[in-house]
């Protein structure tokens, strides 16, 4: 059973291809004279596909059997506009109210509803959390105790709630929810499982996040965003460091969270996939079928979905990847093994699951 | 056309511009959003009860808390407390009858939101959100139509729409003003007919998809269940599945203009998309024909059935009287609504009227939500906000960021839905206090000086003479900021 569901969403619309080369396949090589990785470069997954090099130490978790792969995933929105896709990939549909996230978490789950149960890291709330029953922007965790005073106010308030016949209880909770936050200094913070963190944001984020689940604070969804894979141009200058990142800090979140990773969904994704031919600058333009990850507890290992092939006559529009897995089916199997009940029309509304054996 | 937009858009550039110089000036009182900031240095009256008194009961009932000097402008309107309390809720009950310069002014920045439901459409809908909910906080907080924004709340609630979808990122915000505004204090009649026929409604519950093109389409029930389940009859008001089916023949062919094209946001209704057979309405005939009459004799049905008058009495009574009013009260106010024929004032008048409004022991004993316990707060204190980002992170911290409630029931109003909030209740009290909630400042020492003396203070926020428990508290604290923020954190303030 999950307790917290992490969601990591890539923006600018990452390639598939790269994250996840189809190695196997000759129209790869062919569409991408420059930019495909080399089937002897790839770290084999399954024998079609690899895994990009730089996402190296992700190659241990898949070994292990907790990370999924799912090419080819996308949603329905086709304007290939970053705006556009990323709101409906958030909402989970174009006319519905709140966020995916917000949904689950105030409709389609037994959510505690406490203080911290959902938490973006970083500087705004996004979209997929909109609609919860309290969301909460974390950028640092000072700030988070009640000031300077923090403990004299708090056993003061101790006393005036002590026997308040609505509040006592409610109170109790509130100060237990606090002493675990005050309790928290990011440079106490020891991580576990010869875990190294990176000093980028990311990383901190991600070590963040992991202190953040370990203090128990009711943690239910955690947001955060990795932007910057809008490779139009010299792709690889873009994405080798952002693969390097993403890598480094997943292997090492999961590391550290040892075996609380088994009570830990984590999602990865992204708005959409990039066109499948390299354009003149050696980037890519904005597709529509890319990459999620799936990682964490109850996963089914490996390569997962159908994948519709490069060929000329499987690409969707001007030369994309075709979207074979609607992101809901992929979202789907994680929400279903939290330990709240997962109501999916409410979650997706208007949408017919055909949830991946994932 | 093109050059209104660019020229609008450059206009909104300036206020974004302007918002941050605002921010960045927030830490001192500035002429341009600092209209309440109107030098408040005079010395106010708390009150002085060891107790709750009925002064401090209404200002915390019917308003968003008391801003100093509250209670005696409340007090010169009557020789006896008891007198100027209901000369208090007359003049509140009429608005127009009052002042407001100090709103008029901060929002004179947020002239855009006041446009025609199409011409929103020009402006990015985050921008418009942040306004929006910007320009509400501070509407709160500074409008001496206090009553007026309470009800502005409860009819948002009632007539929930969440901004979120679809192109209610531009219509919630004309709804706001043509809709809720407009009829907050009138007729439930005129509310009604105007939120069935706002665009923002039409997306919301999908009633613009609502027809009957040819013979076998289904009507699309969405709006036609809400309408009765929520805005009217309620759920156990005796309507039955074929009600709704009903209601949704009736109101078939009212569409909205959509955002492309000429005419957007317009409302219009289309009779080749109207089912124009004969309905059973709640027992009530409609013949065949109708076209779009039957949307008034569909509102007409509703709105007079009883069941109505018992759901909005008992929704009235829940905000003003207690969570768990009596039946005698809410048949009272019943009675009234539907004598007048749904005159939202005389009913209001109705539930200030009954004897429980005036009882010791419902004073104090609401759960404030989120959002008025932080305008509370703010109000108290006498707080110079620029209701920026900063402040509202912490509405939706505690679960009730404005305009943005999923489902059509509105905001819950129990006290159970809200009790889990104190963390961040708290961590308000205590940074607003500190003055470290940036575009936002207060001023401790001056409020002590104005309410002559820590006691006076304390009894200001409480709404009455301080208990022991909180006296030693506050000293044990050391008064100043750090006493102000366990008063606002305390059991007492939560409460309304």
């Amino acid at each position: 059973m999950l307790k917290t569901l992490v969601v990591v969403f890539l923006r600018g619309g990452a390639d598939g291809l790269t994250l996840v080369p189809p190695v196997g396949d000759d129209d790869y090589h062919r569409a991408r004279p420059r930019l495909a990785v080399g089937a002897r470069e790839a770290i084999a997954l399954d024998g079609a596909f690899g895994l990009h090099p730089k996402l190296a130490p992700l190659e241990r978790l898949y070994r292990d059997g907790v990370l999924a792969v799912v090419p080819a995933c996308g949603s329905e929105d086709d304007t290939r506009s970053h705006f556009e896709a990323q709101d409906l990939i958030e909402r989970g549909g174009t006319d519905v109210a709140g966020g995916w996230l917000g949904r689950w978490l105030r409709r389609g789950s037994a959510s505690s509803g406490g203080a911290l149960a959902a938490v973006a890291f970083g500087t705004a709330l996004p979209e997929s959390l909109r609609g919860a029953p309290g969301a909460t922007v974390v950028r640092t965790f000072e700030g988070l105790g009640l000031g300077a005073d923090a403990g004299r106010l708090a056993r003061e308030l101790a006393r005036l709630y002590e026997d308040d016949p609505l509040l006592a209880e409610s109170a109790r909770d509130a100060e237990d929810a606090l002493r675990r936050l005050a309790s928290l200094r990011e440079s106490d913070y020891r991580p576990e499982g010869g875990a190294v963190y990176g000093t980028d944001d990311f990383a901190l984020a991600l070590r963040r996040m992991a202190q953040l689940l370990k203090a128990g604070v009711g943690l239910e969804a955690a947001c955060l965003d990795l932007p910057g894979w809008d490779t139009h141009f010299v792709q690889d200058t873009a994405m080798d460091p952002l693969m390097l990142r993403l890598g480094s800090g997943l292997a090492a979140f999961c590391a550290d969270l040892g075996p609380r990773l088994a009570e830990t969904g984590i999602v990865v994704m992204t708005e959409f996939g990039r066109r499948v031919y390299e354009n003149a600058s050696l980037g890519t333009d904005h597709g529509r079928g890319g990459v999620m990850f799936i990682l964490g507890g109850g996963v089914r290992g490996g390569v997962h979905g159908r994948w519709p092939g490069l060929g000329e006559s499987a690409l969707e529009g001007p030369g994309d990847v075709a979207v074979a897995q609607n992101y809901r089916d992929v979202l789907a199997p994680v929400l279903s093994r939290h330990a709240g009940a997962f109501a999916p029309e409410k979650v997706f509304p208007g949408y017919a699951l055909r949830p991946l054996a994932i | 056309m093109t050059f209104s937009a660019t020229r609008r858009e450059f206009l909104i550039g300036g206020a974004a511009a302007g918002a941050g110089l605002l921010s960045s000036a927030a830490c001192r009182p500035s002429p341009l959003f600092g209209v309440e900031t109107r030098a408040h240095v005079e010395p106010f009256e708390p009150p002085r009860g060891e107790s709750i008194d009925l002064v401090s009961h209404v200002l915390n009932r019917c308003t968003f808390g008391a801003r100093p000097g509250d209670r005696e402008s409340l007090l010169r309107l009557g020789a006896t407390a008891d007198a100027a309390v209901n000369a208090w809720i007359e003049a509140q009950l009429h608005p127009e009858r009052t002042g407001d310069e100090a709103p008029a002014q901060a929002l004179r920045r947020f002239a855009h939101l006041m446009e025609p439901a199409g011409e929103l459409y020009e402006y990015k809908p985050r921008v418009l959100l942040r306004d929006f909910v910007c320009a509400t906080v501070l509407r709160a907080v500074l409008s001496r139509r206090q009553l007026e924004e309470v009800m502005v709340e409860l009819w948002t609630d009632h007539f929930n729409i969440d901004i979120s979808k679809g192109d209610c990122a531009w219509l919630k915000v004309a709804d706001d003003h043509e809709v809720i505004r407009r009829h907050a204090l009138g007729r439930f009649r005129d509310l009604l007919r105007a939120s069935a026929t706002s665009p923002a409604m039409l997306w919301y519950l999908d009633g613009r998809v609502n027809r009957y093109a040819r013979a076998g389409d289904r009507p699309n029930e969405n709006y036609a269940r809400e309408l009765l389940e929520l805005h009217t009859v309620g759920v156990h008001g005796g309507y039955t599945q074929r009600d709704v089916m009903e209601v949704a023949r009736g109101l078939t062919g009212w569409s909205v203009r959509p955002k492309r094209g000429f005419g957007k946001a317009r409302v219009e209704f289309h009779s080749h998309e109207h089912d124009d057979g004969a309905k059973v309405v709640l027992g009530q005939r409609l013949p065949a024909g109708g076209g779009e009459a039957d949307l008034d004799r569909v509102l007409d049905i509703v709105v007079s059935h009883p069941a109505t008058a018992r759901h909005i009495a008992g929704k009235l009574c829940r905000r003003f009287l207690a969570d768990e009013p009596g039946e005698a009260a809410v048949a009272a106010v019943a009675e009234t609504f539907t004598r007048t024929q749904g005159d939202i004032r005389a009913t209001l008048r109705a539930v200030f009227a009954r004897p429980e409004f005036r009882e010791d022991a419902v004073r104090g004993a609401k759960l404030k939500r989120p959002f008025h316990y932080v305008v509370s707060a703010l109000r108290a204190t006498d707080a110079v906000t620029d209701a920026g980002p900063r402040l509202v992170d912490f509405l939706t911290s505690m679960g009730q960021a404005p305009f943005q409630y999923p489902t059509p029931d509105g905001y819950p109003t129990d006290a159970a839905s809200w009790r889990g909030t104190l963390v961040w209740r708290w961590k308000l009290a205590s940074a607003l206090a500190a003055n470290q909630i940036h575009g936002t400042r207060i001023d401790v020492p001056s409020l002590r000086r104005r309410a002559g003396g820590d006691e006076g203070l304390m009894a200001h926020v409480l709404g009455r003479r301080p208990s022991v428990r909180e006296v030693r508290a506050w000293t044990e604290l050391g008064g100043g900021a750090a006493g102000m923020g366990l008063l606002l954190a305390s059991p007492a303030f939560q409460r309304c």
